[in-house]
């Protein structure tokens, strides 16, 4: 039988990890793993992927379901779920691409289990909450025996499904991004097979800080055109210094199309269909992104 | 390990696993059956759906460990017969019950939003409800019951919306709703019998192989398996018997199996564990053959055979008058090619069928399906029993859509049954509900029609490739309605179809709602629609003008014997057509202007539906009247969720002339009630209720002329009321019918009387075609927006006019046809189940409430000369014009033709590439 634990606190739950890895197989069987919302691992214990002797659930320790936005950042536990980010005020005005991607994954009866973290973690190459998080250039604060360390979250992606995070002793305790100083906002652009409940086709977030009437950063991050959650670095650099026009994020869009190598997927769409799009939702992206910018809202 | 919850507000302890689903512990440790289960624990279909403190969750994805001291609400918490919560009530005020599976999980859902949003928006509803799947409603009925609910749970004080409405019998509310609000109906996965046993299926993993060798010993040795059985086991004919004729239940060695899925072997054991173990270590040895998918590579000279002569299951031909003489001398020609894709049925509550020996030691099996006396009869020649040992009985079903007509799984049970003598349960799991039921023929079509320049329609040309599959599976009779349907309710001169039905190792087709004609009526209403394009003519106009009129030879080369109000449902949907035209001009006109990538376009589609019948024409229904007065009907219209059992007795009750609530409802168990015949929906009003008012009108005769002489007066002065006879012209002189009843025994006079509906004498065998010529109509105009830079597609308004003759159940009519446009949507937008790649509800696309467009239905009442007080079918037709009006909508919104559903989002675009109008 699994053992189903509910630390209290970070400390207690690395300490159940621990015990159980002293007493693990090289093939990861007896260890403990992590879990939070669980939507995806239970699905994977399922289909026999993962087998672990016990669970350790981290959305009782207290704080981790807190979303904190201070000194110009904005800090959200392991518990927090994608509802909870939807609902949450000061993100639905400030950071609207959050809140769409949220939206985004599976249904409100998922939304309201899985977490941003969790969703990180799991480092499938077009989880919305991956793709939004490069945006923010969200970092994560991983936790293990020899401490605490921020990580930027496009470094934990090292390929489809794996993450630098090793959830059988290690724990992503908060995902942090920064709430740039002045003229910046956000934007969420998906296309799925239907409205929702769906995988992404192509799914693009993007963040604009201006300075005047130029842009002083765009960031663009786009799934799933790479094994791993993508920025179009290109893209973005020659935005940097340039004035928002038309034609301007026309030709990022089209750099971006460039930089991306999608596959093609007979349940859902050919490369050369995302590829098609794709410079349609980049420029979607950085218009709204820019108005956001220009505007209060964001 | 020890979990405690609080349970619908009472504390609960569990010794369980903690990874298990909530789902399955709710179900089986907990008993609580109301929460059901759709996807194979995948988070695809909601139907899980249970609040965790407050909020829904999937309960298949939520290990029971993770509920450890919190609050968990399920439907039997929400609300119970007598004591129904606002939203149960208001579900089936609205009629948003249909089949109810996904009932349960909508429901609480629909309670979280009103829980913390008391006045919701249509929107807020419509995101509440996304990704809670229902196969039947097409969600509109379930907005409105959540608004009603709200409203009244605001305080406002309203009425039921249908409640005003006079229907035939009384209430238009469905008499077994209340059991499927409250998460008590039971459906079959719900029973749990004493020694109930599990049975499996192992399947071939191959499109095409030669079954070489087989060995079950090693399986017959795992722990709680308790039998294997092999085509060896099974003791009479190993066939269909005439439902499809080349499929064996079980293929003997030697034999090839033609698609992944087909059945190889039976293993029953003591828990569903046990049998898969059992599966895994039967050893199998196949010869692996080569394979293909599309018919026109099978039907090539060199291709290999797979079945049939030539690969050919059967073929079907119209001809009348000289078409290709006819098409030269036209002014016009359209040529057209139209492919359409296998569509799968989805219905929500998987094949789950229950068998057990009962209490006369039948072999009786319980499941959804649409003919239990067929399903008899091929069980009782499969088991070499006298039909009167086999019973068949349907139990509430999660819908069928034709998908639960296909008899394999009936014998299966019942194989099992008579090898074991105890009760097995067989459920199929949603992956292989994907692989081997039956699914809807793709199509490929080549049309040539021609007309005059001012738009008289002149001759047809029709050639239809139906992809039947691996098997026959009932494609033998595709054929036919292929073609029928591709003639429309329209004026041809002359006539040249042919349709084949061909073998290909794609999944068995077989019934799919429509059976056959969906596709024909996508590809002609499409075809015409580039006629009106190519003439510049009002597709509405076109169609007005060369409507079939009463006499008028048809399409098949004869004239149709019911009436058809093609020229009043394209009337009624006129207005619609016009209005929306007009939006969508200034629409275009505005977003052109400001450079903005979003076009709409108004498509409009009619079709004509064939419901009549071939073989006997007669129906058979009996009424009684029961000791204590009440009345009983007996008749065989299953009741998969489209509302025969409401239907029956509301047209028992108008027979009778009482109210609904003193009739009882016997149907379709074949120990108890006749053989009314086969139903596909759009019969059971006619046929059925047919023969129901029939019994109902002889039984009320009979019961008058006792009551007369009872009286001592004139059968012409009483009426039958609450519980008794009553003379009209004397108030307060009465017998009840308890009396009568027990006046009719004393006279040794049956209580329960037979009626017919018949019609051969009206259609005398030598001079009439294979089918009765009896037709329905309709129209859809469908309301598309497309973004041009994606290929995404909106449906955003759909008007939808069909003739029903009279209408019985307005609520049932109106679910019915909204279910069948979002059901037409998604075979028009994106369903599509691909061999090889599709495996379940995670990539077979099916609409969610998102997909909802406006709808206003349209019940168009042109009295029928036939029917039962003037009814003529509706379920099935509702979805034929659905698809080709929005692909036409779309194909005018991009100003190029979408010729393949579905129109994905990539179809679309490479035609906006093409498309000379708008780029
Ligand atoms: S059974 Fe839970 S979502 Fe399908
Ligand atoms: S009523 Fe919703 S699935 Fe049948």
């Amino acid at each position: 039988m699994t053992d189903y634990r509910f630390p209290v606190s970070v400390e207690e739950a690395l300490d159940i990890l621990d015990a159980h890895a002293a007493s693990s197989t090289p093939s990861g069987s007896g260890s403990a793993r992590v879990i939070a919302g669980g939507t995806d691992l239970i699905l994977d214990m399922r289909r026999g992927k993962r087998n672990p002797a016990c669970l350790v659930d981290l959305t009782r320790i207290p704080g981790l379901d807190q979303i904190r936005v201070i000194g110009g950042v904005v800090e959200v536990g392991a518990a927090v779920t994608f509802a909870a980010i939807q609902e949450h005020p000061y993100l639905r005005q400030h950071v609207p691409a959050l809140t769409a991607a949220a939206r985004s994954v599976g249904a409100l009866g998922i939304q309201t289990a899985a977490t941003w973290v969790g969703n990180i973690v799991q480092a499938m190459p077009a989880a919305d909450g991956a793709v939004v998080a490069l945006a923010l250039e969200a970092e994560a604060r991983v936790v293990d025996r020899d401490g605490a360390v921020w990580w930027s979250v496009e470094e934990l992606f090292l390929g489809p499904g794996r993450s630098v995070v090793d959830s059988t002793r290690q724990i992503v305790t908060h995902v942090r991004f920064p709430l740039p100083g002045h003229s910046w906002g956000t934007s969420w652009q998906r296309v799925g097979r239907r409205a929702s409940l769906v995988l992404p086709i192509i799914n693009c977030a993007v963040r604009i800080v201006l300075d005047g009437e130029g842009i002083e950063q765009a960031v663009i991050a786009l799934g799933p055109v790479a094994p791993r959650p993508f920025r179009a670095r290109q893209a973005e650099s020659v935005l940097t210094g340039q004035r928002p026009t038309d034609e301007a994020l026309a030709e990022a869009a089209r750099i971006a199309q460039g930089e991306s190598d999608p596959r093609s997927s007979v349940k859902r769409a050919s490369r050369e269909y995302r590829l098609a799009i794709l410079p349609a939702l980049v420029r979607a992206a950085l218009h709204e992104a820019v108005r956001r910018a220009r505007g209060s809202e964001r | 390990m020890e979990i405690t919850f609080v349970l619908n507000g009472r504390a609960v302890v569990v010794d369980v696993e903690p990874t298990r689903p909530l789902l399955d512990v709710l179900r089986t440790d907990l008993g609580l059956t109301g929460t059901k289960q759709g996807c194979d624990h995948e988070g695809e279909c909601g139907a899980c759906t249970v609040l965790l403190d407050g909020r829904p969750v999937r309960s298949c994805l939520t290990p029971v460990g993770k509920v450890t001291g919190r609050c968990v609400q399920t439907i039997e918490g929400l609300g119970v017969p007598g004591d129904l919560h606002p939203l149960q009530i208001a579900f089936i005020e609205t009629g948003a019950v249909q089949c109810g599976f996904c009932a349960p999980g909508v429901l609480m859902a629909a309670k979280a939003l009103l829980d913390r949003t008391p006045d919701p928006s249509r929107e807020q509803i419509i995101e509440a409800l996304d990704g809670n799947l229902c196969r039947c409603t097409g969600y509109a009925r379930m907005v409105e019951a959540v608004q009603l609910a709200a409203a009244r749970m605001r305080g406002e004080s309203l009425p039921a919306p249908w409640a005003e409405r006079s229907v035939i019998g009384g209430s238009p509310l469905r008499a077994d709703s209340i059991a499927k609000v409250t998460g008590q109906a039971q459906y079959v996965e719900d029973v749990v019998m004493d020694g109930m046993l599990y049975g499996a299926v192992l399947r071939s993993p191959h499109h095409h192989a030669r079954l070489v060798s087989l060995d079950a010993e090693p399986a017959v040795r795992v722990k709680g398996v308790v039998r294997v059985l092999t085509s060896a086991d099974v003791p009479g004919k190993n066939s269909f018997v005439e439902y499809s004729r080349d499929e064996p239940i079980l293929p003997p060695i030697g034999e090839t199996v033609r698609m992944i899925g087909a059945p190889v072997a039976l293993v029953v054991a003591e828990s569903p564990a046990a049998a898969q173990a059992g599966l895994a270590s039967i050893a199998v040895e196949y010869q692996v053959l080569p394979y293909a998918f599309d018919p026109t590579e099978t039907l090539r000279a060199d291709a290999f055979p797979i079945a049939g002569e030539d690969n050919v299951l059967t073929e079907f031909q119209v001809r009348h008058g000289d078409a290709a003489a006819v098409l030269a001398e036209s002014d016009v020609v359209v040529e057209t090619g139209y492919d359409t894709a296998y569509l799968e049925h989805a219905a929500l509550e998987r094949e789950t069928l229950l068998g057990y020996l009962d209490e006369a030691d039948r072999i009786t099996v319980v499941g959804g399906t649409h003919q239990p006396h067929w399903q008899q009869r091929y069980i009782a020649q499969a088991l070499a029993l006298p039909q009167e040992q086999v019973r068949v009985i349907l139990p509430p079903t999660g819908g069928t859509f034709g998908g639960k007509q296909d008899p394999w799984p009936f014998l299966a049970v019942a194989l099992m049954v008579y090898h074991v003598r105890r009760p097995v349960r067989l459920t199929y799991s949603r992956r292989e509900s994907f692989d081997a039921s039956p699914k809807r023929h793709p199509y490929r079509m080549g049309f040539k029609i021609g007309a005059t320049r001012d738009g008289q329609l002149t001759g047809i040309h029709v050639r239809i490739l139906c992809n039947t599959g691996g098997y026959d599976g009932h494609g033998q009779y595709i054929a036919n309605y292929a073609l029928t349907a591709s003639g429309g309710a329209y004026r041809w001169s002359a006539v040249d179809g042919l349709a084949r039905s061909v073998y290909t190792n794609g999944p068995k087709a077989g019934q799919f709602r429509g059976f056959g004609t969906a596709q024909s009526t996508f590809a002609l209403e499409c075809t015409l629609d580039e006629l009106a394009e190519r003439l510049d003519l009002d597709p509405l106009a076109l169609r007005l003008q060369n409507i079939l009129a009463d006499g008028d030879r048809s399409f098949l080369g004869y004239p149709v014997a019911e009436t058809m109000g093609y020229r009043e449902v394209l009337e009624a949907v006129r207005p619609h057509y016009q209005a929306y035209c007009q939006e969508v001009r200034a629409f275009n006109e505005l977003r052109s202007q400001q450079g903005e990538p979003l076009r709409q376009g108004v498509g409009l589609a009619g079709m004509w539906y064939r419901f009549g019948k071939s073989g006997s024409l007669k129906s058979e229904a009996h009424a009684e009247l029961a000791e204590d007065g009440h009345f009983v009907v007996y008749c065989s219209a299953p009741d998969y969720g489209q509302g025969t059992n409401t239907v029956m007795s509301q047209m028992a009750a108008e027979a009778m002339e009482v109210s609904r609530d003193g009739i009882e409802l016997v149907n379709a168990d074949t120990a108890l009630t006749p053989d009314s015949g086969i139903q596909g929906a759009s019969r059971a009003t006619y046929w059925v209720g047919g023969s129901v008012v029939a019994a109902m009108t002889r039984l009320r005769e009979e019961i008058l002329g006792v009551a007369a002489e009872m009286l001592d007066v004139s059968p012409a002065v009483l009426s039958v009321e609450h519980g008794r006879v009553a003379v009209r012209t004397e108030p307060g002189r009465a017998v009840s019918l308890v009396e009568v009843a027990r006046e009719f025994d004393r006279m040794g006079k049956r209580r329960r009387v037979a009626g017919f509906f018949d019609l051969t004498p009206n259609f005398l065998t030598e001079n009439r075609p294979e089918y009765v010529p009896f037709f329905v109509t309709g129209a859809h105009v469908a309301q598309v927006e497309v973004h041009l830079e994606t290929g995404t597609v909106r449906v955003l308004r759909v008007a939808a006019a069909h003739d029903v003759g009279r209408v019985v159940n307005p609520l049932d009519a109106v679910g019915q046809i909204e279910g069948a446009v979002l059901m037409g949507l998604g075979a028009a937008l994106m369903e599509e189940f691909i061999p090889d790649h599709t495996t379940g509800l995670s990539d077979y696309y099916l609409p969610t409430a998102q997909s909802l467009p406006e709808i206003s239905v349209h019940l168009v009442e042109v009295g029928g000369k036939f029917g039962p007080l003037g009814v003529k079918g509706l379920g099935e037709a509702a979805m034929l014009p659905a698809s080709p009006a929005i692909v036409n909508g779309l194909s005018r919104a991009i100003g190029a033709r979408l010729r393949t559903i579905p129109a994905t989002p990539e179809r679309v675009l490479e035609h906006i590439h093409r498309s000379r109008v708008v780029r």
